[in-house]
């Protein structure tokens, strides 16, 4: 083989090895994007999953809180879990609305369960009648 | 003994009948009530005479006392009782003035609460101070804080000397639903801390809590408004009823609403006999 040839070969090899190293810097660029389309999806959907979650919590902690009413056993820091909840869920913070929502619910039922038990009046025993 | 087994009978009978006959505590009358309830401080605190009642918690608690008595030396509630007058003599827009509406006022305040029978409702002084009001085209006041306290201080003093003398009239049984409704109130537990109003004021008068002592029930309602150092003003009976219930983490009624009118009435009921001394002055 002459030089000629053999410089030409050597440069064109030079060329395809620049070339690929290109298209794979391109794939390595382009494949972040392709991952982080597929997380953010999966984030989106975890998300509106939350969303949902602390939506329905609050729905329900809003429902203990008004049959506990209904009956006078509502408590003191039932209503105010449920607005705190409300304005987590509005902040985008689902983790913090659902808990706030669940431990209201809790307080809502446990409330109801109170004035269930206090309905009849007994009168104490250290009164002496 | 002739016919014994007849004779046993009728004294089973009798027997069952007497036994029967002694109503349970939840259908005593309120003066069977009032008795017990009496009897029980009584028990609690012996050597305390009745009349010592109407000074609250400083009738138990002689530290509390001796502060309390320096302090009356320059009544907090003074300033209260001259604004108070104030307003009972300045002629509303109209020109008319609250003798107007209580002809034998101001000193008045021992006849609240009381059955209102034409309204079928527990009527209250201050209830019937915005009564008046509205009736003489004016604004009412609010319920728990301002103003409202400053006549009601006025004439509370007016009315010293008067005896607290609650009446539940036998001709109209909705009174004594009421006065019952009230009792409920009084004995039935509510709130996060589960408590019932009679937990710290007749089971535990006298004990802390956290560094308060618990004032006895009985003269509760002879010395309101009262002024409060935590509240750094006068205040009114259903403003306290307000503070009592979120402290034990129930959500407290409106004041002046039927539960709380309820609650004074029995409240009041059980401090019959105990001399007026308001306005007050509290922790």
């Amino acid at each position: 083989m002459n030089m000629k040839k053999l410089t030409a070969m050597l440069c064109l090899g030079a060329i395809v090895a620049i070339a690929g190293q290109s298209v794979i810097a391109a794939e390595k660029k382009a494949a972040p994007k392709v991952e982080a389309t597929d997380k953010s999806a999966a984030k989106s959907t975890e998300s509106s999953g939350d969303k949902a979650a602390a939506q329905s919590a609050i729905a329900a902690a809003e429902s203990a809180r008004k049959k506990a009413a209904s009956i006078d056993g509502e408590w003191r820091d039932t209503g105010k879990m449920i607005k705190k909840a409300q304005a987590a869920l509005k902040a985008g913070d689902f983790a913090k609305a659902t808990k706030l929502a669940k431990k209201a619910e809790n307080q809502g039922k446990l409330g109801y369960e109170q004035a269930q038990a206090q309905q009849t009046l007994k009168m104490p025993s250290y009164l002496k009648y | 003994m002739k016919n014994l087994p007849g004779k046993l009978l009728l004294l089973s009978i009798v027997a069952a009948v007497a036994v029967t006959a002694q109503a349970a505590p939840e259908k005593a009358t309120p003066e069977r009530d009032r008795e017990v309830f009496e009897n029980r401080f009584k028990e609690r605190f012996p050597d305390l005479a009745k009349e010592e009642y109407a000074n609250g918690v400083y009738a138990i608690d002689p530290i509390g006392r001796e502060s309390w008595e320096a302090i009356e030396e320059f009544p907090p509630y003074e300033l209260f009782v001259d604004d108070g007058k104030e307003m009972w003599d300045a002629p509303f827009a109209n020109g008319k003035t609250y003798k107007d509406c209580f002809a034998d006022g101001p000193g008045i305040a021992h006849k609240y609460p009381h059955w209102d029978k034409e309204k079928g409702m527990v009527m209250t002084l201050p209830l019937a101070l915005n009564q008046c009001r509205e009736s003489q085209g004016e604004k009412p006041l609010k319920y728990k804080k301002g103003s409202i306290n400053n006549i009601l201080s006025y004439m509370a003093f007016e009315s010293r000397g008067q005896k607290t003398n609650v009446v539940i009239p036998e001709d109209d049984p909705r009174a004594l639903e009421a006065y019952e409704k009230g009792k409920k109130f009084y004995y039935t537990r509510r709130g996060q801390l589960n408590f019932s109003c009679a937990n710290c004021h007749v089971q535990n008068p006298g004990m802390k809590i956290r560094s308060d002592m618990l004032s006895p029930a009985l003269g509760q309602t002879t010395h309101f408004p009262v002024y409060r150092s935590k509240w750094g003003t006068v205040g009114t009976l259903h403003r306290r009823f307000t503070g009592c219930n979120k402290q034990v983490r129930a959500k407290p009624f409106k004041a002046q609403g039927q539960e709380y009118r309820n609650l004074e009435y029995f409240l009041t009921y059980m401090s019959n006999g105990l001399t007026l001394n308001g306005p007050g002055a509290r922790k």
